[in-house]
């Protein structure tokens, strides 16, 4: 055996995860969603279940749910982990420590971050039980919803709790790249502390928040079990009307589940597609 | 134009062992070309980042034409910086990145535009203004640095080793270049520099630091010729120290009785003289002449190194190759050191 398949060879197992269980998935996916089903008897294509969805009013809430919250916790974990990262990287009394915490729910799963927000933020949860304690509430109803509301506020509490080290560290590790001397150049160049970071720290970092953004943003557009424990039944986030459609038990309503699923794929990719547009735009040398 | 003076000026880091820069004192006057020169980590960087307000001193004082400017942010100094890496801003374009300190300066648009055309005609960039630096050669990278600064018309112009990461032949125009721009800009300009040859080439005056410490801030010549300690001497290339004793106007050492410079220094015991200045004389007699056998001969291209010696003590003479050409190993020659050539440092 030649040396030069040692590497295709090495890379084989993820491979092999990659392509059979995502690209085979991914083309399951896409045929279930042309009504192709021949368990159930249903062997031609046909792009009903495209049509089903998008005549849908409920589809079409629960799309725009679902990019508000991706884009709004996208955009507030964004804002956030930009300012900590901007802290974290001046030296400090205690940084190490504090840089430990703002790393530390990277490791929590989402589900036990959800459960946390549950107990939280919800009606009869503990911010509630103080407000009460506190008289600011006289009863649990009076408690801004935040969890099964219309606004996903306790979803988007979530992913930006989660999300914000995510992109916070990415930005982090930009920022040791880049260094401190493009900033120094501008200060002597008569730029304020902001207008070196608006007109120089900033888009030196944009390509990593960019990527780390679109990364979240595909994500949390795509998952599944977070607006499932803390979303309202209608409209639901469109992967758990995909799921609600791939477990009804009219496996007919199942094509419809799939091409929903493909749409948030496609959605994906373009976020992807756009990544990589905008990361060649703003290249940096 | 402004008159910088930096007065005890110390910057220490925390757990180091010696200052970074350990209480300087310098004038630099106003509309001069200075050189700071001095080997890695001797402290020159850290002074023009604490001149530029990039760097906060742990003591003494920077002082713009008499006022002092340590509380002054770097923005307010007008003292522009241009990093050894050039830092070009990669996203921008040749002409954005000129026009980019006057755009902070909120000037108006038509005013950007017709300073950054005259820049680029003045840096011969003609051409380039659409560019991202990843698409320049290195010196024009340089000249785009030198041009973003220089639009400012800075009263103070401080420039880290500026041409380190160039060519050779680059070097050479860019210091041509640089000596032009001062003298067409009436700013004070300061750069750093580890290449002695290079600060003798450009500098009105050179400061060298050594260790952190300012061991002289003198003429080009004056190192040359009058350097103040033997490690100045030494980083200045002299490699002949002589032991003995003064007397008067004479140096009593191995190769006698040596005339001194009526300026020779006071309390100076070892004597010191540049290799170039060593002549081979045909017959005995003349002042400062003694007898010294060549040791070695080393061919440099333009010059011929002589490794001599006399009454055991060895030295160095720089000769031109044509003298050299009838000389060898184990002959006799006679030497001589005319007074006007040799210093006595400590």
């Amino acid at each position: 055996m030649t040396e030069r398949w040692n590497i295709p060879l090495m890379l084989a197992p993820a491979l092999i995860i990659i392509v059979g269980l995502f690209l085979g998935g991914l083309a399951l996916g896409l045929v279930g969603s042309f009504g192709y089903m021949p368990f159930i008897g249903r062997e031609e294509f046909n792009l009903d279940a495209y049509r089903s969805i998008l005549s849908s009013e409920g589809f079409y809430r629960s799309f725009l749910l679902t990019f508000h919250i991706a884009f709004t916790s996208t955009v507030i974990a964004s804002a956030i982990a930009l300012g900590a990262a901007l802290a974290l990287r001046r030296s400090f009394y205690g940084r190490t420590f504090i840089s430990f915490l703002f790393q530390i729910n990277l490791t929590v799963p989402h589900l036990v971050g959800a459960v946390g927000i549950l107990y939280l933020f919800s009606q009869s949860g503990f911010f509630a039980r103080l407000a009460y304690e506190f008289e600011l509430i006289s009863k649990p109803s009076e408690f801004p919803a935040m969890i099964y509301d219309p606004l996903a506020i306790g979803i988007i509490l979530q992913y930006v709790w989660k999300e914000v080290p995510f992109i916070g560290l990415i930005l982090l590790a930009n920022m040791q790249t880049i260094g401190k001397d493009y900033e120094a150049a501008a200060r002597s160049l008569g730029a304020s502390r902001w207008q070196s970071f608006r007109h120089v720290l900033l888009p030196l970092l944009t390509p990593g928040l960019l990527a780390a953004a679109m990364i979240v943003f595909a994500f949390t557009f795509g998952a599944y079990e977070i607006p499932a424990l803390l979303g309202q039944n209608y409209p639901a986030a469109l992967p758990v009307l995909a799921y609600q459609s791939f477990t009804h038990v009219d496996l007919h309503a199942r094509p419809e589940a799939f091409a929903m699923t493909m749409i948030i794929a496609l959605l994906s990719a373009a976020m992807i597609m756009g990544y990589a547009y905008l990361s060649r735009r703003h290249v940096r040398t | 134009m402004t008159d910088v003076t930096l007065e005890k000026l110390t910057k220490s880091y925390p757990g180091a062992d010696r200052p970074a820069v350990d209480n300087i004192s310098i004038d630099i006057g106003s509309g001069s070309l200075t050189a700071l020169l001095g080997p890695s980590a001797s402290g020159k960087s850290t002074v023009l980042k604490m001149i530029a307000g990039l760097l906060s001193p742990s003591s003494g004082d920077i002082l713009f034409d008499g006022r002092s400017v340590l509380r002054q942010p770097p923005d307010k100094r007008d003292a522009v910086l241009v990093f050894q890496e050039h830092l070009l801003f990669p996203y921008m374009t040749v002409a954005e990145n000129i026009g980019f300190g006057l755009k902070m300066r909120r000037r108006p648009k038509d005013e950007i535009s017709s300073a950054v055309d005259g820049m680029m005609e003045l840096m011969q960039l003609d051409g380039l203004a659409a560019r991202k630096p990843n698409q320049l050669s290195g010196g024009q990278q340089q000249r785009v640095a030198l041009a973003r600064a220089l639009v400012l018309r800075p009263k103070l112009l401080l420039l880290d080793e500026p041409f380190s990461s160039l060519d050779a032949n680059l070097r050479v125009e860019m210091q041509g270049l640089l000596r032009t721009l001062h003298a067409e800009f009436d700013t004070t300009m300061l750069f750093v520099t580890h290449d002695q040859e290079e600060a003798v080439a450009l500098a009105d005056s050179i400061a060298l630091l050594l260790d952190g410490k300012l061991r002289q801030h003198d003429t080009p010549d004056g190192f040359y010729a009058r350097p103040q300690d033997r490690s100045v001497a030494t980083f200045f290339g002299a490699k002949n120290f002589i032991e003995g004793q003064r007397q008067a106007g004479i140096f009593d050492c191995a190769f006698g009785q040596i005339r001194l410079p009526d300026n020779a220094p006071v309390g100076g015991h070892t004597l010191t003289f540049r290799p170039e200045n060593v002549k081979l004389v045909s017959e005995a007699g003349g002042i400062n002449s003694f007898p010294a056998i060549i040791k070695s001969i080393q061919f440099l291209g333009s010059q011929t190194r002589l490794q001599l010696t006399s009454s055991d003590i060895r030295f160095e003479a720089l000769v031109s190759p044509f003298s050299a050409a009838s000389l060898q190993s184990g002959q006799q020659v006679m030497v001589q050191l005319p007074p006007e050539v040799l210093w006595l440092v400590p």
